[in-house]
Formats: C-alpha cells, sequence, structure tokens
C-alpha cells in the first residue's frame, strides 16, 4: 500500500508512456491547449480563403531524385527475416528480464515507435525490411507465382483491421507485452501464420488486406516526403502529406482500420490518466496492476474506437449535407480519412517520446549481449541506461514542447490535407469550404483533447 | 493449490508448459547454454546460489525498480568478491513482474519451478507482495521483501515472508512523533491523501503525537483524484503549530507550490516524508518553499559530513553522487531512501544461510528458522544505513530513522532517531506457524 502510492510522483522511465509528469503539471499547460487549438481553427480559416489550386498544384510538385534500386529487396527483406529470427530466438533462450532481452526492447521502441516515425517522416522501409518478402519470392519461385486461393472480395481489409485491434490490446491491455518468451511465441506464431496466407492467397493479397504491419506501415508511409514511382523506378522529393492528398480513397475497412489507428494511441494515452482512472473505478494512487484492469481497459480501447469512428463519420456526413453536394459518405470519409494520418503519427511521436529515449538506450544495451551471456558484441553492453534525460523540470519542458509542436503541428497539416481533398471531392470552393467546417471543429477538439491527454495527471 | 491461486496459475501454465515443453527453461539467462544445466541436486556444492530478484522492471514501479536492482547488483558483487555464502557464488536472476500482484505470483512459481532458485528476494510494492506471499508459502520458499510496508509485521503474510532489511511504516511514523512533538510542536494539523496510504500515516501518528503529550488538532484528507490544493489549505487550522503532510503523486510538485501561496513565509513548522518526493531533485525550481522543512529519510540522499567509512563504500559501490544521484547520469536521482533496504536484506540472506549451513533448496525451512533467530545487526558494511533488531516473530526489524532538514535545496541529517523510538508491540507470531 504504502509504496504503491509513490511512483506517479516519480519520473517514470522504462516502458512507461509519460515522461516527468509532476513537472509538466508545473507548467501553463492551459495556454498552450487554447493557443494551439487557436493555431489549428485560424490554419482552416486561412486556408478557406486561399486559392485552393495554386496550393493542390504545390501539394502535387514531386523533386525527382536518385534512382531506386530496382534489386536487392528480396535480399533486404532476408536480412529482415534473419535478424526477426535471431530476435525472436533471443526472446525464447535470452533473459527473462525485459530491459536486459533483445526482443521487447527492439520490437516495441526500435521498430514499432522508431519504424514507424521513419515510414511517416522518410518512406516506406517496411516494403524493404519486412521479414516475409524475401521468404516468399524464394518459395514462389519454387512453387510458381500464382497463388492457390484467392481472399474473397468481401473480406476487403477487414481482417487487418481485426488484428491491429489485436495488436493493440497485446500491447496496451494484455498483462505481459514485454515478456520476451510470451512475446517471442506471439511473432513467431505470428510470423509463420502470415508466411501461409501470403503463400496460399498470394504475397500482394495479404499484405495489403490482412498483414495489419503491412497495411499501417504501408498508410503511414503516405506522409512521408519520398516516393517511389512503381514504373520507373526513380524516387521524387514531395512535400510532407504530399502523396496523402492525391491517394485514392480507401475502402470503408481502410477507414476504419486508419481511425482505429489513431484510436489505439489515443486511448494508449486516455488510460494513464487520472480521469480514465476515475471511469474503471479505482485510485490512480494506488494503481492496482494491469491484470486488475483488463476488462475496463479492453472496453475503453472498444470505446475510443467507436467514438472517434462515430465522430468522424459524423462530420463528413454533416459537412456533406451543409455543402449540399451529394457524395456518398463511404466516398467522402474514404477520401477525407486520409487527413488523419498526420495526426495519428503525431500522437505516436508525442506518447512514445519518453520511452523511447529510455528504452532505446536499454535496447542497445541488449543487443550487444542478445543472451545475456556475456558477449559484448558491439560495445554497448553494460552501457549506463541515461534515465536522466526524462527528469526535472528542464527535461519536462523540453519534451512537453517537443509534444505540443507535435500534436499542434500534425494537426494543422490534417487541416491542410483535408482542406486539399475537400476540393476534389466537392463541386465548388464555396461548397467545399462550407462541407469542411465540422471536421474542422472535430480537429480543433482533437487537438485540446490531445494536448489534455498529454497535461494531466497520470498513474 | 488452493481455490484462490488455481485460477491465475491456470492462466499461465499452458504459456509455461508450452515453453518448457520446447525449449525447457527459456527464459533462464544462459541457463542451457553453459556445461552448467546440470540436474540442480547433483551439483550443488559447485552451483551458484540463485536468488530470484522480484523486480518491477516494468509498469508503475519502473523507476523505484531500476535503482532497487543497481544497489542488488552493487551488493551481489560485493558479496561475490569477498568469497560468496558458503563458497559459492550468488546468482541474480531478474524476472519482470510488471509491478501486478498476479504477475507477481506467477514470477515466484516461475522462479521455484523453472529457475530452481533458492529464495526470492526484492519486492518492494506492497500490493505485489500481497499478492505474492501466499505462493511463496504454498511453494515454501522463502520470501525476502523490501517493501516498507506493515503487512509483513502485521502477521497478514506468511512464515516464508520476511522484511530483515527495511523497517516498516508504523516503525517510522511512530519513531518521529517524539523529536515532531520536542522540537517543533505539539498542535499538529495532518495533510494526507484519504485512502489507505494517508490512513496508516493518520492512524499510526495520531496515537504516536499524543505519547507525547502533542495532538492532531485537525485532519485534512484529499481525495486521490485531486491535482490542486488551494481550496483544501484553508481548512488548516490557524494555530496549528506543525503540518504533517504525507501527499504523493504527480501533483506533489503543485501542493508544494501551493502551500508556498498559501503561507509565504509564515506558516508553521513542517515535516513531510520524502516518499513524496523520492527520486526527485530537492534543487528543482518551485520546491524553494521547502528551504528549512523537514522530512524523514530512511537513509539519507545527501552525503553527510560524519558519514561512516561503510556509508561511503556503499554509496560509491551502489554509484550514487554526494547529492544523492547517479554518479553517471547526475539528473538520475536515487531512491536513497528505501533501495539500501536491498543491500542489507542481501547480507542478511547471507548471515542466515551461513547460519543454517544451508545447502540447497531442502533447506529452505532451515533458513527460514535461521533467519527468526537473528536478534540484531550490526552497523557496517553490511548494514550501512545502521544497527538494527530484528523481531524474529514478526518477521521484521527494526532501526534508526533520519529526521533531515532542507538547506539551500538539500537535506541536512538533523536528528537520528534511536531504535526504541519506533518500537511497537507486536501483534502476530509466524513462528508458531507450521513451516
Amino acid at each position: 500500500m504504502v509504496l504503491a502510492a509513490l511512483a506517479a510522483a516519480l519520473p517514470s522511465a522504462a516502458l512507461a508512456h509519460s515522461a516527468d509528469r509532476g513537472f509538466v503539471l508545473l507548467l501553463p499547460t492551459g495556454h498552450y491547449m487554447i493557443g494551439g487549438a487557436i493555431a489549428v481553427a485560424l490554419s482552416f480559416v486561412i486556408l478557406v480563403f486561399a486559392p485552393a489550386g495554386p496550393l493542390a498544384t504545390a501539394w502535387e510538385k514531386a523533386l525527382p531524385m536518385a534512382r531506386a534500386p530496382r534489386r536487392g529487396r528480396t535480399a533486404v527483406s532476408f536480412a529482415g527475416f534473419a535478424l526477426f529470427w535471431l530476435l525472436v530466438a533471443a526472446g525464447f533462450f535470452g533473459s527473462g528480464d525485459p530491459l536486459s532481452n533483445p526482443l521487447p526492447l527492439v520490437f516495441w521502441t526500435p521498430f514499432w515507435v522508431g519504424l514507424t516515425m521513419i515510414q511517416g517522416l522518410l518512406g516506406d522501409a517496411w516494403r524493404w525490411i519486412n521479414p516475409w518478402y524475401g521468404p516468399y519470392r524464394l518459395v514462389s519461385r519454387l512453387t510458381g507465382p500464382a497463388a492457390p486461393l484467392a481472399l474473397p472480395r468481401w473480406m476487403s481489409c477487414w481482417p487487418a483491421v481485426a488484428l491491429l485491434f489485436g495488436f493493440a490490446w497485446f500491447e496496451l491491455v494484455y498483462p505481459a507485452p514485454d515478456d520476451p518468451a510470451r512475446l517471442a511465441v506471439v511473432l513467431a506464431v505470428y510470423w509463420l501464420v502470415s508466411f501461409a496466407g501470403m503463400l496460399l492467397f498470394g504475397y500482394e493479397a495479404w499484405a495489403d488486406r490482412v498483414e495489419f504491419l503491412s497495411v499501417f506501415f504501408g498508410i503511414v508511409a503516405r506522409l512521408s516526403i519520398l516516393e517511389r514511382d512503381g514504373d520507373s523506378g526513380r524516387i521524387a522529393l514531395r512535400l510532407p502529406g504530399g502523396k496523402l492528398a492525391d491517394a485514392g480513397w480507401l475502402p470503408p475497412a481502410g477507414t476504419l482500420f486508419l481511425l482505429l489507428a489513431l484510436s489505439t494511441v489515443s486511448f494508449d494515452g486516455l488510460m494513464r490518466t487520472f480521469f480514465w482512472a476515475g471511469i474503471a473505478g479505482y485510485n490512480p494512487l494506488e494503481y492496482p496492476g494491469r491484470t486488475a484492469v483488463i476488462a475496463s481497459s479492453t472496453l475503453g480501447l472498444a470505446a475510443m474506437f467507436v467514438a472517434l469512428s462515430a465522430a468522424f463519420l459524423a462530420a463528413v456526413w454533416i459537412g456533406g449535407r451543409m455543402s449540399g453536394d451529394r457524395v456518398g459518405l463511404a466516398e467522402a470519409a474514404g477520401q477525407l480519412v486520409w487527413s488523419i494520418v498526420p495526426i495519428a503519427l503525431a500522437y505516436h511521436f508525442s506518447h512514445y517520446l519518453a520511452a523511447f529515449l529510455v528504452d532505446g538506450q536499454y535496447a542497445l544495451a541488449a543487443i550487444s549481449d542478445p543472451l545475456s551471456t556475456g558477449l559484448n558484441l558491439f560495445g554497448t553492453a553494460g552501457f549506463h541506461v541515461y534515465a536522466g534525460i526524462l527528469a526535472g523540470p528542464n527535461a519536462a519542458w523540453v519534451i512537453w514542447n517537443l509534444q505540443a509542436v507535435a500534436i499542434v503541428g500534425g494537426h494543422m497539416l490534417a487541416v491542410l490535407i483535408s482542406h486539399i481533398i475537400a476540393y476534389r471531392i466537392h463541386s465548388t470552393p464555396d461548397r467545399a469550404a462550407i462541407g469542411q467546417i465540422p471536421l474542422a471543429v472535430l480537429m480543433v477538439l482533437y487537438t485540446l483533447f490531445g494536448l489534455w491527454l498529454l497535461a494531466s495527471p497520470t498513474v | 493449490m488452493t481455490g484462490k491461486r488455481s485460477k491465475s496459475s491456470m492462466l499461465t501454465q499452458s504459456g509455461l508448459s508450452r515453453r518448457t515443453l520446447i525449449k525447457g527453461a527459456a527464459a533462464g539467462a544462459g541457463l542451457m547454454m553453459g556445461p552448467g544445466f546440470v540436474r540442480y541436486a547433483q551439483a550443488q556444492s559447485s552451483e551458484p546460489i540463485k536468488i530470484g530478484f522480484q523486480a518491477h522492471r516494468t509498469g508503475i514501479g519502473a523507476a523505484y525498480g531500476r535503482w532497487y536492482e543497481r544497489t542488488t547488483n552493487a551488493a551481489a558483487k560485493m558479496i561475490n568478491d569477498a568469497g560468496g555464502i558458503n563458497g559459492r557464488p550468488l546468482e541474480i536472476i531478474t524476472e519482470d513482474d510488471g509491478t501486478d500482484p498476479k504477475r507477481g505470483a506467477e514470477v515466484v512459481e516461475k522462479f521455484v519451478n523453472q529457475h530452481k532458485v533458492d529464495v526470492v528476494y526484492g519486492t518492494l510494492f506492497s500490493h505485489v507482495v500481497v499478492g505474492s506471499a501466499p505462493t511463496a508459502g504454498e511453494l515454501k520458499v522463502p520470501y525476502y521483501v523490501v517493501s516498507e510496508g506493515y503487512h509483513v509485521a502485521s502477521g497478514k503474510m506468511n512464515r516464508w515472508c520476511v522484511q530483515p532489511g527495511i523497517t516498516d511504516v508504523r516503525a517510522q511514523v511512530t519513531s518521529v512523533a517524539p523529536w515532531i512533538a520536542g522540537n517543533l510542536g505539539k498542535k499538529v494539523t495532518m495533510v494526507y491523501p484519504d485512502y489507505a496510504f494517508g490512513h496508516d500515516h493518520r492512524d499510526f501518528f495520531t496515537p504516536a503525537i499524543s505519547a507525547q503529550g502533542g495532538e492532531v488538532i485537525a485532519q485534512v484528507p484529499i481525495p486521490p483524484t485531486e491535482s490542486s490544493f488551494t481550496r483544501y489549505l484553508p481548512q488548516i487550522p490557524s494555530e496549528t503549530e506543525v503540518l504533517y503532510h504525507v501527499m504523493v503523486g504527480p501533483a506533489v510538485l503543485t501542493f508544494v507550490k501551493e502551500l508556498g501561496e498559501f503561507f509565504g513565509s509564515s506558516g508553521p513548522k513542517m515535516f513531510g516524508f520524502i516518499d513524496s518526493l523520492e527520486a526527485v531533485d530537492i534543487a528543482s525550481p518551485g520546491l524553494e518553499f521547502l528551504d528549512g522543512t523537514y522530512f524523514w529519510e530512511g537513509m539519507p540522499r545527501y552525503a553527510q559530513a560524519d558519514d561512516s567509512d561503510a556509508v561511503k563504500a556503499y554509496r560509491a559501490a551502489v554509484g550514487i553522487n554526494d547529492n544523492g544521484a547517479s554518479t553517471e547520469d547526475t539528473k538520475d536521482v536515487a531512491t536513497a531512501a528505501h533501495m539500501f533496504g536491498c543491500w542489507e536484506t542481501l547480507y542478511v540472506i547471507k548471515q542466515a544461510m551461513e547460519a543454517a549451513g544451508y545447502q540447497g533448496p531442502q533447506d529452505r525451512a532451515k533458513l527460514i528458522e535461521a533467519t527468526e533467530a537473528i536478534e540484531k545487526f550490526d552497523a557496517g558494511a553490511e548494514h550501512p544505513q545502521g544497527d538494527k533488531v530484528f523481531n524474529g516473530k514478526i518477521h521484521q526489524c527494526f532501526g534508526h530513522q533520519n529526521i533531515s532538514m532542507v538547506e539551500n535545496q538539500m537535506l541536512k541529517v538533523v536528528h537520528r532517531t534511536s531504535i526504541e523510538d519506533g518500537m511497537y508491540e507486536p501483534a502476530a507470531d509466524y513462528t508458531t506457524m507450521p513451516l
């Protein structure tokens, strides 16, 4: 009882998602919230009066750069495959301590946090490094390129939605997502099942519609600045979000996939707040442990998804009605939902920043001695983890500002992208402007929500 | 297995047995890698003594867990460098309990059945101790906790659960009362979070200050969800001589700031527990108001002028500088008031194993009896926090407490309580329970 109360006062570092919240509570976070909301609202107003044509043209600009290597994707994927199984083996045979074993550290930090940022900022690295493509190419060379089975059309990418929910549940609700051996089992099974699916139904079909990591990373990479032209193989430089503005429309399952992605990282923040402790019915100073809150967290994760999806679809629907244009809800939502990507990436950055800074160091130490046998492969074994980078008022100030800039910037980019998309959907600029108002209001509210999550007291 | 346990073991057994089938002791660090993977009972004389370290590596206890781990490793190294226990080296096997009671119980089970440890050790958070102790009792494995809670001494655990390396909160609260009444004042107002943690302080301190001729003139319980306190502060009576505060959680800094704004340069004397600001730099902006106020500390965070060689050696081995922060990373402030308990507990295990002639898991009951037979620990390299007495009946040690004043945003010890100041009437006797 006694010490159960204390941790919340501490700089929670390892695998926690918040910095030193006590110091953040002393910052004028309310001013940031008002300022952030005004900035997002103003950017909408300014865009309404800005000529849409030149803006869209600018965002369509592509600056050609080097030619992408045509070969090597299989080899790179094999390297990813080898790394994947080495890590899984470390999960089975290495230390049971999640801060010494490289599997949970590398998977949750450089991979899940880091690669998502790389995908969103730079480009689609996952296409190259994923651990299935190479082995699939090898096996399909023996068996022939044609897949024996086809996924039914009605299935769309709903399996990916279900798998993303399962993954988020594993990360946020399951009691021990960091346990090396359990994570190793989950990943090994997932790889095998996915590989079998790719062999049976074809790599592209499975990666586009079932394998949620490929779907997620593919969507996130639409925000990034590097674009690869499929035919010529040239790599071009785009403005952030440029590829989103001219993306096609997502089917309903894809729309909900994206909304789920934002919901999960939003709930990740929400479930740590005192506010949520009140809803779930526990004392925030006496957090009972994950196993005690499985039911409430599961419900909360689902409710967050339902609430965000309902709010988004309602905003799109009302916007359509207000504009007077007859655009189907699925079509409008399937295009405008692309504007969620920068928000999801901003949330991802903000919520994982603190954990990344500390757990990245643990990962660095762990890869040098993957089995805890005293090896020092890269000279980083026994590396002293500088947890103090999160401690104190200065760190809290820096981290809070980085988070606030990301959240506000992400929403401003979202407003811009939905603006460009809206002009494509609607018949006239006036109707496009009117039709966007509900979505812009939602984005202002979500900016407030995002900043509030990061400024609230947390367990 | 009792009905209560079967639920969580059913949950884990499929996972564990699966791994066990495939890989043997899957997560044992290097367990199957070397020639050391022989059956334990056959080669125990040369085998290391295995200490299962039930660590808060993730979850809300992680910041504490990091320092508990550093202290544990430092003590284990010290013991091994000096020849180990009964000539056998110590091996620390760390498992994460996620600061979660159910996982805590699973970890105890894993330590016993999979890692074949000799003892389980090191748990800090009380709810994890309370969740894990029944499993330790069922599996008959000595469970040495470092949790500071009153639950061990209360008699609510079992004979396998002992707390020989850190005093409990009841003793801590009781022991500071005489000094407060004699030096700060007799009219006390208590501000505390309104749940079990705060209630312990209220219930233990109120009679203790009465016994000194003092009086708690007002109690100001604060709902745990509060993050601003200005509307509670007017409840502090103006005749208050001492404000006793034990606020915890992320809003502690806000609490201090608002106290400063409320009282300005006047106001009562203040006494708090460093638990509120453990691992937080006292020299942080906003905490200036604390200058001239007093805190309980289990072991001083800041190096003191009269530190013994044992204290200096302990601080150097754990790796903390004069400000109580990591020598490698001066912003990483240690949980100094509590983590010494890990060091001292490992040395208690050593002392008890040597007294019991401990050979292997078959001697676990003898180890408990040998621990219960200990009556005192002398101050020194093994017990740098100071000498202690141990009550084998309630499995709890009693020791000195430090009262420190904040001076120039540093903590300076102004009084050290006697061991007797913290003594209370034992309410249990574990030694009558069967082993």
